[in-house]
């Protein structure tokens, strides 16, 4: 076996040590093990993974290494040609990480004279190095499970993996429970089968479930690998404070708090040399760093932000800006939080909830970076109740409640993509394919009658479409072999759908000069006319026009109008959160006011007290207000807001079937509101077993039918599974006649297939992933045992306010159509109204 | 069903929720936006679309013709999807549906899919005319416009109505849209979507509430 010496003269030349764990793991490869390591961020997880391969390399060709000290080698080209073939896949979540990661690696490579090849390949990447990679990959690529998918889909995928050794999957956490990580999992079982004998090693935070994370990264079954879980330094000590508003408001703004906590935001950033400033939506990063540039102009310059929908230029130049100290100040969301590597910041502050105890451990991390120091990170409420979640999150530091990632179950969609993905990448046969994807986590209990119908859809379209010979995307060639695609325009189709997988039809927004800004998601463009200003990427713009794709803006002259708002943004409370909140407001109830966030509180929480109720934990509070809009039933179960989501659909369901009536639903964090024009029965319905945990297999499904969830949840699926296409560039007729939307696929489905798997698959989603349904059972258990305390308040108290002004509705009704409308009126053009 | 009816220039049209419009004095049923082929244009791009679109919206079409007891029917336009739709089997069940409809004369305005999917095959038997076709005070067209020479009765939009209610109720459906030189008729075929329109105050809209034609203020 090599030897570590060559790692620990470079560390030592650097004035480091190895940690323990660093050297575990390089023996470890070097022995052939495969594993996960857990760790903060910047505690060397990097170079404990990448220094196993090099050290391999090393002394399987000693002859080739460089000497430091001989005159520079020949030519850019040579030196491509003659570098060894792709042996490291370093996979990362976001392709903002990539170019960072890349100088990482590269540190090592250029002092110890290894004379590999590293480069990047992501949605960023230019179209000529594209090429050139094209006809040779480097000796390690960095990568995102995207672009790692259109490389397996290459014709050539057999050959191009054919000397790899090492697959690293970067911020594991990230991707796990998600339909990314699927995918990935995908990724890796055909690397696996592609490649005898290729290691995998995930870098991963500190989970609940590393066991389950270790799996899902290494397979299961015979096909698994042994996994050996690393776990690195011991987390710092970590100190999470607030900034108390000055002066809090009882009413009647319910603890809003917008920009308002901007002066002590500025000082706190002042206290310090850099700081970032996190917050929880790429709209709040646009919000804040306004507000910030505003409160100090002699900032500009030396104060930026960083999302995901940023052109990747300025990303880079924030990443180098804080790399080299001379950005004071950078406003960002989870883009920041994960690997780029730079040096600690002073402050570290969280606008709005923390939602999670994991994330915020996360971001506290990115100051007071070296192993060992204290990490700190200020909250900064922009709602005074928030204050009580971050109360709740310190307990939960302090307990040492990590939450656990839950995984993906078999969803088709990503199957019926990667199908076609490995039907191109060189084709397949079923049964071996079968028996690789059996060898994932997500779908080790792939049953018999999906597997034949996913190879059935993506063949014959389905059942429902047997006999269609207009229709075909996978073929079997004619030696009857190999299943392949042979149609040039399903191949182009399909791999523009693959970097889809995570989000909305995006657009790209350019000024008509030329700099590209970003993207943003095209429902919001197609709500601009020209003329129309926003704000993106901090900077004032007009709308002009769309063409080609884009969104072509000019300078604004000041700051008005819009901020872009990108779906799906809105992260749920933890489960682990949401006990701890509860236990808080007990206490508060009890009239303990520990700390200095639940004394700030203290006189909202005190008006919540007078005017209705601070429930304890055996208490479930239902308010009932009246106001102009109708009757407001306020339900505070605190379990988050996809349990609530589900919650809400029931308890509308299970009432409206006593008499007909129509619900309009909201759901936060803390609670749900159920509203309809008439008073509901709720003393019948308690009576007739609203919160009782029984009949939940035939209710929940029924209630979820009555709302439109499944058929919102399908809008991902029809993308993955390639049944709607983002726009394509360059499109012609041809492309917009193909047009559709997953909501009208969806109505055809239902229609004419009802036993596509695919709505199956929407339906199974709402019920698992959106409402966690194994939470809503126990929520359902805890609510039937807890004690109804239900109050009339004349207006509405502190707790049920966010909730009144929320926007996003569900509907539940049992009246028929004809008597809905019959009660509403037309909605008048805008400028009538 | 549960129709209703509006007079516009001094001729009487009834409106039907299976989404088309009748006119009684010349025993004309009016469809705007059929598409026939567009499941098949996406099969032929290898989108499973599950087949049955066409036969329900023709089924549609022979239960209007007997309700109404039409003599014709004009199509407002995009007739057929696009020319990658003229698949054997759409047309072969639009040719049987014409034998079985042999005495029925169908007249299409051209519309913006029409001019790419090509005029409607000869056996079809259907007349084909550029818009706007002027009979009485209507002008039949697809592009809803003003138009001197009738009162322009289209197609194009896939019009949809919002309605509010209290208890922040809203609701979207599609609609028959009666402005004052335009009218515009919902889209008839089954695989097609819809689209908010903004009326004006004074314009009349009828919502299509399942089975029943509701006019909406």
């Amino acid at each position: 076996m090599a030897s570590l010496g060559r790692a620990e003269r470079w560390f030592a030349a650097r004035g480091w040590r190895p940690f323990e764990f660093q050297r575990e793991v390089w023996s470890a490869y070097l022995a052939g093990e495969s594993g996960l390591i857990h760790a903060a961020t910047g505690t060397g997880k990097t170079y404990a993974a990448w220094w196993g391969p090099l050290l391999e390399w090393a002394a399987e060709h000693p002859e080739e290494i460089l000497d430091l000290d001989a005159p520079a080698p020949k030519g850019r080209n040579a030196r491509r040609a003659a570098a060894a073939p792709l042996r490291v896949l370093w996979v990362t979540p976001l392709r903002a990480l990539a170019a960072d990661t890349e100088e990482a690696l590269r540190a090592p490579l250029v002092s110890s004279g290894i004379p590999w090849t590293l480069e990047s390949r992501t949605g960023d990447t230019t179209p000529a190095q594209r090429a050139r990679q094209g006809r040779r990959l480097p000796t390690a690529l960095v990568t995102t499970p995207e672009s790692l998918s259109l490389l397996l889909s290459r014709g050539d995928a057999p050959e191009l993996f054919a000397d790899l050794r090492l697959v690293v999957v970067d911020e594991w956490h990230e991707l796990l429970g998600t339909k990314r990580g699927v995918q990935m999992e995908l990724a890796l079982a055909r690397l696996r089968a592609l490649r005898r004998g290729v290691r995998t090693w995930g870098l991963s935070a500190t989970i609940g479930n590393l066991d389950e994370a270790a799996e899902a990264l290494l397979g299961v079954g015979e096909r698994a690998m042994p996994a050996r879980i690393v776990r690195g330094v011991e987390p710092k000590e970590v100190v999470v404070d607030s900034l108390i508003p000055p002066v809090v408001e009882r009413f009647p703004w319910a603890g809003h708090l917008g920009t308002q906590m901007l002066p002590q935001v500025v000082a706190a950033i002042e206290e310090g040399d850099s700081a970032i400033v996190f917050t929880n939506t790429r709209s709040q990063t646009e919000i804040w760093y306004q507000a910030i540039l505003a409160a100090r102009p002699d900032w500009a310059g030396r104060i930026a932000l960083h999302h995901g929908s940023l052109d990747r230029r300025q990303r880079e130049w924030v990443e180098q800006g804080l790399r080299t100290g001379e950005l004071r100040c950078v406003v960002a969301t989870s883009s920041l939080d994960l690997g780029v590597d730079f040096s600690p910041v002073d402050r570290v502050l969280q606008i709005g909830s923390p939602k999670g105890v994991a994330r915020l451990l996360q971001r506290a991390g990115r100051s007071g970076h070296r192993p060992g120091a204290t990490s700190r990170v200020t909250c900064v409420p922009t709602n005074v109740l928030e204050l009580v979640e971050v109360a709740a999150a310190r307990d939960g530091i302090g307990m040492g409640a990590i939450e656990s990632r839950p995984l993906v179950e078999r969803p088709l969609d990503v199957l019926v993509q990667h199908v076609v993905t490995v039907a191109l990448g060189g084709g397949f046969r079923p049964n071996e394919l079968l028996a690789e994807v059996r060898s994932t986590r997500a779908y080790a209990d792939l049953r018999d009658d999906e597997w034949r119908w996913t190879l059935d859809f993506v063949t014959n379209g389905g059942e429902a479409l047997r006999g269609y010979p207009e229709y075909s995307r996978v073929v079997t060639e004619a030696d009857g072999g190999r299943w392949i695609v042979d149609d040039a325009g399903v191949a182009r189709r399909h791999r523009q759908s693959i970097g889809t997988i995570v989000s909305d039809a995006q657009i790209a927004v350019q000024y008509l000069r030329g700099g590209a800004l970003g993207s943003v998601e095209e429902s919001f463009i197609a709500r601009l006319k020209p003329g129309d200003r926003f704000t993106f990427a901090g900077r004032p713009l007009e709308f002009v026009r769309v063409r080609d794709m884009k969104a072509w803006v000019r300078k604004a002259p000041n700051v008005k109008g819009a901020i872009p708002r990108w779906m799906g943004s809105r992260l749920p409370l933890s489960r682990t959160l949401a006990e701890r909140l509860r236990a808080r407001l007990d206490e508060a109830s009890r009239g303990i006011f520990r700390d200095a966030e639940m004394q700030a509180v203290r006189p909202v929480l005190e008006v919540q007290a007078k005017w209705s109720r601070i429930p304890r934990a055996d208490e479930l509070l239902i308010e009932r207000v009246k106001s102009r809009e109708g009757f407001h039933l306020f339900v505070f179960p605190f379990e988050g807001r996809l349990v609530h989501e589900g919650l809400a659909a029931l308890l509308a369901y299970r009432i409206a079937r006593l008499r007909p009536i129509t619900f309009s639903l909201a759901a936060n964090d803390w609670g749900i509101e159920l509203l309809a024009p008439e008073e509901a029965p709720l003393e019948d319905a308690l009576a007739a077993g609203l919160l009782a945990p029984t009949n939940l297999v035939e209710d929940v499904p029924a209630s979820l039918n009555a709302t439109e969830m499944a058929k919102r949840q399908f809008r991902e699926i029809a993308r993955v599974s390639g049944l709607v296409f983002p726009g394509l560039p360059r499109s012609g007729k041809t492309a917009r006649q193909l047009q559709v939307s997953s909501g009208l696929f969806f109505d055809v489905l239902q229609r004419y297939d009802p036993r596509n798997l695919l709505l199956t698959q929407a339906h199974r989603e709402v019920l698992e992933r959106q409402l966690e349904s194994s939470r809503l059972g126990r929520t359902l258990e805890r609510l039937a045992a807890a004690r109804v305390v239900v109050t009339t308040p004349k207006r509405t108290p502190p707790l049920a306010f966010p909730l009144l002004v929320d926007r996003a509705r569900e509907r539940v009704s049992s009246e028929t159509l004809a008597e809905r409308i019959g009660k509403m009126q037309l909605a008048l053009e805008r400028a009538a109204g | 069903m549960s129709d209703e009816r509006i007079s516009v220039r001094g001729e009487e049209l009834v409106l039907l929720p299976e989404r088309a419009a009748y006119w009684p004095a010349r025993t004309t049923l009016l469809v705007a936006d059929a598409h026939f082929g567009k499941a098949a244009t996406f099969r032929a791009a290898a989108i499973p679309v599950p087949a049955g679109t066409t036969d329900a919206t023709l089924g549609r079409l022979d239960a209007l013709v007997d309700r109404t007891g039409a003599t014709r029917v004009v199509f407002l336009g995009d007739f057929l999807h696009a020319r990658e739709g003229r698949a054997p089997a759409t047309i072969r069940a639009l040719a049987e549906w014409r034998g079985r409809r042999a005495a029925l004369r169908v007249t299409l305005v051209r519309g913006n899919h029409d001019r790419h999917a090509g005029d409607p095959p000869r056996e079809l038997a259907i007349e084909c005319v550029d818009a706007p076709a002027i009979e009485g005070p209507f002008a039949f067209v697809h592009h809803p416009a003003a138009l001197p020479e009738g009162y322009a009765i289209a197609g194009h939009l896939h019009p949809a109505a919002t309605l509010v209610g209290r208890g922040r109720q809203a609701e979207r459906l599609p609609c028959f849209w009666f402005g004052a030189g335009c009218a515009v008729l919902p889209a008839f075929g089954e695989f097609t979507g819809m689209a908010s329109v903004e009326p004006s105050a004074g314009d009349r809209v009828f919502v299509i509430a399942d089975d029943r034609v509701i006019e909406v203020r």
